[in-house]
């Protein structure tokens, strides 16, 4: 077997093995636990980084084995595929030092590390995936891996919470699964193609093509969060801090947005969406999207709830990127999943901090927290000012180039969506920043974490393994912003994907 | 009418009337009568179809016998249930009241049965 | 076709001497059903390569005499039947909760064995009335070795089968009196649609849907399947159902007149749909484990309803294939699901639902055996539960006018997922876990989970399967 067809699999494999692997261990064994997430965290990126250098030199990386009758089981590592599996694998890094560090004493760690390892095995194969089927079968056993951490904590809100995480993600499962039926009814399942390979059919089955889309995106629709099947996301915020920023910066929600990606450009082509007017559609409830998450976010007044709305509404900047059809909006809409994640992870890396080290959980509560924690607040104030879209942070480069496809496709309004959805991010970020930096401190704060050593501001204002991670995502979220001219940045390698996808 | 037809409407007669005693009654007993009935029912239809040709047809008197066999060997099996299960709970009460009242009759000496098939649990059910 | 009359007789034997003998042996048991797999696998590999074959009943010739018939789907189904009566007996032997170590299960269960396997290579219709009865009758016996509570169930399940045989029967000899023939190769080819034929095969579907437990007529089965003890429920799902199943579909796509079978089609296929609605709601409210697993049971034979139903209503190949697929992947997942559900119902002491709370911490093992065999259910890939939707599904997909009946199978899809998470959630709630009364056992518990990661791996055989499976209508 060449390297470049070992290679997709070993990048699934590296992740799944030791969390198999994890499962079997006890609850004492922390080193071997440790070692194996650390092994795989390692692996995989590094595996990552092979394929990465690989598909800029032009490399083709192709699995396949047989599966249903007519199609196969297809891991493909194309450029877009390695967008989300890079970012996939980098985070996957900090937020595994960040769980470690934050469920230390906690019980079941074996069972939860055991399903994380899944869900990220889940979120990578997804990425990978050649086509709808492997997308479809990656989709539906990542519902499978993240039910077990939204309910970790075992308490009765956590059960609720995950009832209906399952019953919006099963549903959308089955929508998922007619689409692709349907689809696959119709010319079988072939590898995801640049400019889609339904054209040809546009003319004969316009109404197959319709229907299928619209299950499709909806079946997708609910883990994007995009209304009305966005009402799981707020409710799955009872589980604990790693898993909200796992899921709702990176796997979860992104595999939404990026399955989306792939049908309207790998699957459907831009043509056909136009000819068969399903782009208005996706605009419409992208833009509505936006603009109820931003106003929804500005009522909550629980930091995890503002953020999950926020989560909602920024994601749709990603589907609105690609409703509008054009390469600027294309590149916008790429690298948007690219800072999302980054700012996003961040934002709940902090909110998790301050909830552990001293029990904050609502806004009022976070009045001069930024003495006590001056670099969890500093990294708090980069990301929220990227998701505001201020320069030169990561969130402005995205919201720049969404509002130039805007323009470059003669949809003027939606340019003011973007900009009133910058000013309501700015309402319902900007008072929490003034808060922990300008209001005054409480005399004693809620909840003091007694675990832990004394902790002083500074660099030991929290456990380590919650500190390096937050300001490591936070530099990453600037430097991506700074260094979005270089060819090393996700604006360069967006500018690649949408070179190589639309031929432009 | 020919005897053919004759009986094969008897036949079904019973077959129907033995149905509509599966479906109303309620007592085991008299719905392994009724079963029993809708048996003869089938097993008359049977015969009668067996004299349809001028000649008899030996096919189906062999059906009719295979049958009897599954009739009683089945109606065996369903009166021992029956008796376990009448034994656990008093029959339910049949819609028409008794008019022939019991006659008393001398009580018959049981002698306990070793019973074999206890099944031997490692557990509470 | 000698190694299928081995396979059938076998068991047989087993049965017959074990009688015999007095004994409860269960090595005998399980020798003989791993031998009887063996042989049906050959025959399989056979009848795969060398096509259908026949056999004369004692070389009479071929209007007296009754004949077997071996093609891919009865090959398969031996296999099938001999692999689950070898898993169960191995629980029923080795579990220390297993109810009927120590009893009669042994032969009961070897007859069991051999009647189905000459129920599946009958293709004569009296023949299969003599299977039939001997399936029923065995069958209610093996339930009541649950004791005293058992009984009710068992003798309601036995006169409403008896008298479901009295239906078929009427059937058969209605049939045979119009056309002379009992066999169904050559039935084939006399039959025409006049109103005996339909009042014929009208008869015969309610009784053999009323012992397969067809919407509506399954009232009967969850009662029946609950009381029993666990390793003769998972029998009684996995097989004993099927075979009368197995008759009906060969009955209306091969001998029926295409008139008939084209009405009756939508029929069965709304009964399909009802079943999987009706039962999956019964499911979800009932407060009892196995009674949640049976009433399961009834709304999954609704996918094999729906895909005999539409086959008949449009004459589309592929549908076969997905039926017999349907029949495999329940057959295994519900062999699991029912282990599971016994063994937790056994060591946690109670049979309620409510009971399972905390499972995934007090029955790991068990709880996600469960869960694996219900995803195969729901129809998650890539297991065999989903091989078997997604070949339904396709033919569903390619007219517009068909497009009403896949979202039948969508709305099966999430009724089942409702139930199966019903207790898969409440396995994860540690508020307050319910402490096992009796030692969990572990060997058990793995057993159970054995046929949830078969069924979940027939998606890798995908291929040469459907391969088999087509060439069923030949």
């Amino acid at each position: 077997m060449a390297w470049t067809t070992a290679l997709p699999l070993a990048i699934v494999l590296s992740s799944l093995v030791p969390g198999l692997l994890i499962f079997a261990l006890r609850e004492d064994q922390h080193w071997q636990r440790t070692a194996l997430n650390l092994a795989g965290v390692f692996t995989k990126l590094l595996l990552v980084a092979l394929m990465l250098y690989g598909v800029s030199r032009g490399l083709v990386f192709h699995f396949s084995l047989p599966f249903l009758p007519d199609s196969e089981l297809v891991f493909q590592g194309d450029a877009l595929s390695l967008q989300f599996v890079g970012l996939s694998s980098l985070l996957w890094l900090a937020t595994t030092i960040y769980a470690i560090g934050y469920l230390e004493d906690s019980p079941l760690r074996s069972r939860f590390f055991g399903y994380f390892s899944l869900c990220v095995s889940a979120t990578v194969g997804l990425a990978l995936a050649g086509n709808l089927v492997t997308f479809l079968l990656f989709y539906e056993l990542l519902t499978l891996a993240t039910f077990p951490l939204v309910v970790h904590r075992g308490t009765p809100e956590a059960l609720r919470a995950g009832r209906v995480y399952l019953a919006y993600t099963l549903g959308g499962g089955t929508l998922l699964l007619m689409g692709v039926a349907l689809l696959h009814s119709l010319t079988g399942s072939p590898d995801f193609m640049p400019g889609g390979y339904l054209a040809p059919l546009v003319e004969s089955h316009p109404a197959s093509l319709v229907m299928a889309f619209a299950l499709l995106i909806l079946g997708l629709g609910v883990k994007a969060a995009l209304i009305p099947l966005h009402g799981w996301l707020p409710q799955a915020m009872v589980a604990p801090a790693p898993v909200s920023a796992l899921l709702h910066a990176v796997a979860v929600v992104k595999a939404g947005a990026f399955g989306i990606l792939r049908v309207v450009y790998d699957v459907y082509g831009i043509e056909p969406v136009q000819a068969l007017y399903l782009d208005q559609p996706l605009l419409w409830l992208a833009a509505s999207t936006i603009i109820y998450g931003s106003l929804k976010a500005m009522q909550q007044q629980d930091i995890k709830k503002r953020l999950a709305y926020s989560t909602v509404s920024q994601v749709s900047y990603i589907t609105l990127g690609v409703a509008l059809i054009g390469p600027l909006a294309a590149i916008g809409a790429l690298v948007h999943l690219v800072h999302q994640g980054l700012m996003k992870v961040t934002l709940f890396f902090c909110a998790g901090n301050f909830a552990e080290t001293l029990g904050v959980h609502r806004i009022q509560e976070m009045n001069g927290i930024g003495r006590r924690m001056p670099l969890t607040m500093a990294a708090f104030t980069i990301a929220a000012l990227g998701m505001i879209g201020a320069p030169p942070i990561a969130g402005f480069i995205s919201k720049w180039y969404l509002g130039l496809g805007a323009l470059q496709v003669d949809h003027a309004w939606v340019l003011a969506v973007l900009v009133a959805s910058g000013l309501l991010n700015a309402v319902y970020f900007l008072p929490l920043i003034y808060r922990g930096w300008f209001a005054q401190p409480p005399d004693q704060w809620h909840h003091e974490n007694r675990r832990w050593k004394k902790t002083r501001p500074g660099w030991r204002e929290t456990h380590w393994m919650l500190l390096v991670p937050t300001l490591f995502t936070a530099l990453l979220s600037l430097l991506a912003g700074i260094f979005a001219g270089t060819d090393i940045s996700p604006l360069a390698w967006a500018r690649l994907i949408v070179a190589r996808e639309f031929g432009a | 009418m020919s005897p053919v037809v004759f009986y094969l409407c008897v036949g079904a007669g019973l077959w129907v009337a033995g149905l509509h005693g599966l479906m109303v009654v309620r007592h085991p007993l008299r719905r392994i009568l009724a079963i029993n009935i809708m048996g003869s029912g089938v097993f008359m239809v049977m015969v009668a179809l067996a004299n349809r040709g001028t000649t008899v047809d030996p096919v189906l008197q062999a059906l009719v016998v295979t049958g009897l066999v599954v009739a009683v060997s089945a109606t065996a099996f369903a009166l021992r249930l029956a008796r376990a299960v009448l034994s656990l709970s008093p029959p339910p009460r049949s819609a028409k009241p008794h008019t022939i009242k019991p006659r008393p009759t001398q009580p018959h000496p049981t002698k306990p049965r070793p019973t074999r098939d206890s099944p031997i649990r490692n557990s509470p059910p | 076709m000698n190694l299928a009359l081995i396979s059938l007789a076998l068991p047989l034997v087993t049965a017959l001497l074990l009688m015999l003998f007095r004994s409860r042996g269960w090595v005998w048991v399980a020798l003989a059903s791993l031998l009887s797999l063996v042989s049906a696998a050959g025959a399989l590999y056979e009848v795969v390569g060398g096509g259908r074959q026949l056999l004369y009943l004692g070389g009479w010739d071929s209007a007296l005499a009754i004949r077997f018939q071996l093609t891919p789907v009865s090959g398969l189904l031996l296999a099938f039947t001999a692999l689950i009566h070898l898993l169960v007996a191995i629980y029923a032997a080795r579990s220390h909760h297993s109810q009927t170590r120590d009893s009669d299960y042994w032969p009961l269960s070897c007859l069991l064995h051999g009647s189905l396997a000459a129920l599946w290579l009958s293709v004569d219709l009296f023949n299969w009335y003599v299977t039939l009865e001997l399936l029923g009758l065995v069958a209610v016996a093996m339930i009541t070795l649950a004791g005293p509570k058992a009984y009710g169930a068992a003798l309601n399940y036995l006169t409403l089968s008896l008298g479901a045989s009295l239906f078929y029967l009427l059937g058969v000899a209605l049939m045979y009196g119009r056309y002379g023939v009992l066999d169904v190769l050559l039935l084939v080819e006399l039959v025409e649609a006049d109103n005996s034929t339909r009042t014929a095969m009208i008869l015969m579907s309610l009784g053999l849907m009323l012992k397969a437990a067809l919407w509506p007529l399954h009232q009967w089965l969850p009662a029946a399947h609950a009381s029993a003890p666990t390793a003769v429920s998972a029998l009684l799902s996995a097989l004993v159902v099927k075979g009368p199943l197995f008759i009906l579909w060969l009955l209306w796509s091969q001998v029926a007149p295409r008139e008939l079978a084209a009405q009756a089609g939508p029929i069965l296929a709304m009964a399909g749909i009802l079943a999987l609605v009706a039962g999956g709601w019964a499911a979800l409210r009932t407060p009892y484990i196995k009674t949640l697993v049976a009433y399961s049971t009834v709304a999954q034979l609704g996918y094999a309803l729906l895909a005999l139903g539409l086959l008949l209503h449009w004459q589309i190949a592929e549908l076969h294939v997905a039926l017999w697929l349907f029949v495999l992947a329940h057959g295994l997942a519900k062999v699991s699901m029912f282990l599971a559900a016994g063994e937790m119902q056994a060591t946690l002491g109670s049979r309620r639902v409510d009971s399972l709370k905390g499972a995934t911490q007090t029955m790991p093992v068990a709880m996600f055996a469960f869960a694996v065999a219900g995803g195969s259910l729901i129809g998650l890939p890539p297991s065999g539960g989903f091989l078997a939707k997604w070949v339904l599904l396709q033919p569903l997909f390619l007219e517009p006018r068909h497009w009403p009946w896949a979202f039948g199978v969508m709305l099966g899809t999430l009724v089942t997922a409702a139930y199966v998470f019903r207790v898969v959630a409440l396995a994860f709630d540690r508020a307050r876990p319910m402490r096992p009364d009796y030692h969990p056992d572990p060997f058990a518990q793995w057993l159970a989970m054995l046929p949830a990661l078969l069924v979940w791996s027939m998606a890798l055989i995908s291929e040469p399967l459907i391969l088999w499976l087509t060439g069923v209508t030949d």
